[in-house]
């Protein structure tokens, strides 16, 4: 007996790290999905009727404390009068979610259990790759009247042709972050003026370990400078253009690296981890995509009192963020009503307001009607923050994800591990 | 006899082994939402040059074993000390397992808030005075030598190998130990050729448990570990969310590889206690 069960026990406990990788399933089972009957888009009421009854399983990064109260509270609240629970899965990463539709693709589930997922460019590329994603709807929603599907730096995500395959409800912009007693105006104007700044004061500055979010941008910001802007680097991905000056960037990121936090012995895994050294006074400065969370974070007393944003002068990068649907989905028509929702002008309103995430707003204000531009215009301006219109001017796009994936490998190899 | 078993076998038989050949498959690149693909041991090869997880197999060794061994060597003291209190065993006894409950990722939460750089160790260091300010107090989270990952382990470890020492710490051990005493065995001799010998099979099962388990911890290690070099289930989790789908085989053959590594070294603490065990008591020398 004993002898039997020893090899046994034996196997469970070397199985588990594959099961841990393997067994990636299970989720909550919800209420009403669909009908069979095809959903019709173009048809809006069926699509709301469709939804009464349905809880949507919305798959999104949970770890801005506002944006969560955004949706749980406002976004919430609005679907609750349609009849549609509001469900946030909180998740570090959006390949979490990716992953999960994957892993019920190829198990052949039918009903899935991700109705939803806020979606950043690699990722909704890994998803196009795997034909994961229930397109042609965007366009059909009310509120795509505000949206202007023309401008190719909405049409494209990342540099890959978004085809209605999901709709945008976010601008981002990045910032610098700074503690105002620590660097001065003059430290702030630059790529070259930081890092001056940083060799001077070693150990006071940081970035997130690509393939971090976060990191990856800052990565990039420091990129562009490199190379003397994006503009370049727009269309697909050329290595004659990368080589140079990817060498260049390693070369400066290798010389920074004593000076960084920890003396850059290691890097932080995570932006949460970077805004908790900023908190705790570790270091001074540190790049966000977030752009007009910064007060937010103050009045929620996240960030210390004081704190101040910055742009380049060069500009920073921003993007639009976007949410897509899986072809399985058990709950589109709910799914449909909520991407409808976020792009709203009341929503949008709130959500540049600062009560929300604080993020800029996807839609075309000259298409709302007066009061809704009013609204708009009379939004408040904190002292911490780059007004929005400076923002806009200054915006560097995204480049495709094919660079994006390429320095991320390179600064692994080049940076992080050397 | 073997349908009496069954329904403790199935569980096994589908799910870990089922979940070991669908990993294995993936890893030789069975990708179907890819479109066919040819099998190949490319994962395989790719791996060996990785730089990720050339680092990471000395990492983990190093860290499962120091783990294991601080943690079989407290646990077989405290329980040796435990059986010696008198009045207050149970309370000292329950204080002792008091964090076998707690779940790893608790652990290795608290061990966080303990010995990071904002930690309680070093506002305390401020506080004294030992550093100007809380981030210049030593790195013990995010270090070089895992030295908080190490100090998790012990934490969760100790009391398991030692709930099982004190198990076999019976009366009739205490008999034998008696009859040695009474042949004119001192302390030490009395350890060495009565004690150990009786709470081997114990330490050793409980230490392979133990091995295993912090061989393929994911939790611990991305909480408290560095980006690289980082554990290897830490870079299988890596590859496994890497944007491009086909890191996704070099994820599943990391974890192949840890699945095999842990079964060999299985088979071998199998082999290795047979043997001694089966010499029986005093026989080693």
């Amino acid at each position: 007996m004993t002898r039997a069960r020893r090899p046994l026990a034996a196997a469970a406990l070397a199985l588990a790290p594959v099961l841990v990788l393997a067994g990636c399933g299970g989720g909550s089972s919800s209420t009403k999905t669909d009908a069979t009957a095809r959903l019709d888009p173009a048809n809006w009421a069926s699509v709301q009727k469709a939804a009464r009854g349905q809880t949507v399983n919305w798959y999104m990064y949970g770890g801005e404390e506002p944006l969560n109260s955004f949706v749980n509270g406002y976004v919430a609240g609005r679907l609750k009068k349609r009849g549609v629970t509001l469900n946030q899965v909180k998740i570090n990463d959006t390949v979490e979610a990716v992953n999960k539709v994957l892993g019920e693709k190829q198990a052949g589930k039918k009903n899935g259990s991700v109705d939803m997922i806020w979606i950043n460019g690699e990722n909704f590329a890994t998803g196009v790759q795997a034909k994961l994603w229930y397109c042609g709807y965007p366009a059909k929603l009310p509120n795509s009247k505000y949206i202007d599907y023309s401008d190719p730096a909405l049409a494209n995500d990342f540099g890959l042709p978004v085809r209605g395959c999901e709709t945008p409800w976010q601008r981002t912009t990045s910032v610098l972050v700074y503690n105002p007693a620590k660097l001065g105006a003059g430290d702030v104007t630059s790529v070259a003026s930081l890092f001056a700044w940083a060799k001077r004061h070693p150990g006071r500055f940081t970035y997130p370990a690509p393939p971090d979010f976060t990191g990856s941008m800052a990565v990039r910001t420091f990129f562009y400078d490199a190379a003397g802007g994006p503009q370049q680097f727009l269309g697909g991905f050329d290595r004659r253009r990368y080589t140079a000056p990817a060498a260049k960037l390693w070369d400066r990121l290798n010389a920074l690296e004593p000076s960084l936090w920890r003396r850059g012995t290691t890097y932080p895994a995570g932006q949460p981890d970077v805004t908790k050294l900023f908190n705790n006074g570790e270091i001074d400065a540190y790049l966000t995509y977030d752009s007009t969370a910064v007060q937010s974070g103050i009045d929620q007393g996240t960030l210390p009192k004081g704190t101040r944003s910055a742009v380049f002068t060069a500009g920073n990068i921003g993007n639009y963020s976007y949410t897509a649907i899986p072809a399985d989905a058990a709950h589109k028509a709910a799914a449909m009503l909520l991407a409808n929702e976020l792009i709203s002008p009341a929503a949008q309103l709130v959500n540049a307001g600062g009560q929300g995430a604080g993020f800029t707003p996807v839609l075309v204000t000259s298409r709302l009607d007066a009061a809704d531009q009013a609204r708009f215009r009379s939004l408040p301006q904190p002292p911490s923050q780059v007004p929005l219109d400076v923002l806009a001017m200054h915006t560097l796009p995204e480049v495709s994800s094919a660079y994006v994936t390429a320095l991320e490998k390179d600064w692994k190899a080049n940076v992080l591990q050397k | 006899m073997p349908l009496l078993l069954a329904p403790a076998l199935l569980p096994i038989v589908v799910l870990f082994l089922g979940g070991f050949a669908f990993g294995v498959a993936q890893s030789l690149g069975y990708q179907p939402y890819l479109g066919s693909r040819p099998v190949s041991l490319a994962a395989y090869r790719a791996l060996a040059g990785d730089p990720a997880v050339r680092a990471a197999v000395g990492l983990t060794f190093r860290i499962a074993l120091v783990s294991t061994l601080v943690s079989a060597v407290l646990a077989v003291v405290s329980a040796l000390l435990i059986r010696r209190t008198g009045r207050g065993r149970r309370l000292v006894t329950l204080l002792f397992q008091v964090n076998l409950p707690v779940p790893h990722l608790v652990g290795a939460v608290s061990m966080l808030l303990l010995l990071g750089q904002s930690g309680l160790l070093a506002r305390l260091g401020h506080a004294v005075g030992l550093v100007r300010a809380p981030a210049d107090f030593p790195a013990l989270t995010a270090d070089r030598f895992g030295v908080a990952i190490v100090a998790e382990y012990v934490w969760k470890e100790v009391p398991f190998i030692g709930v099982v020492v004190l198990a076999a710490l019976t009366g009739a051990v205490a008999e034998i130990e008696d009859a040695a005493r009474s042949l004119g065995a001192g302390p030490w001799q009395q350890f060495r050729h009565v004690t150990l010998p009786l709470i081997t099979p114990a330490v050793l099962s409980t230490s392979v448990i133990v091995f295993a388990f912090t061989f393929g911890s994911y939790e611990v290690p991305v909480l408290l570990g560095r980006p690289f070099p980082a554990t290897l289930p830490v870079v299988a989790y890596q590859s496994y969310v890497d944007v491009d789908l086909a890191a996704r085989p070099q994820a599943m053959a990391i974890a192949v590889v840890i699945t095999v590594l842990v079964g060999l070294l299985v088979l071998v603490y199998l082999r290795l206690s047979e043997r001694w065990l089966g010499r029986g008591l005093g026989g080693r020398r």
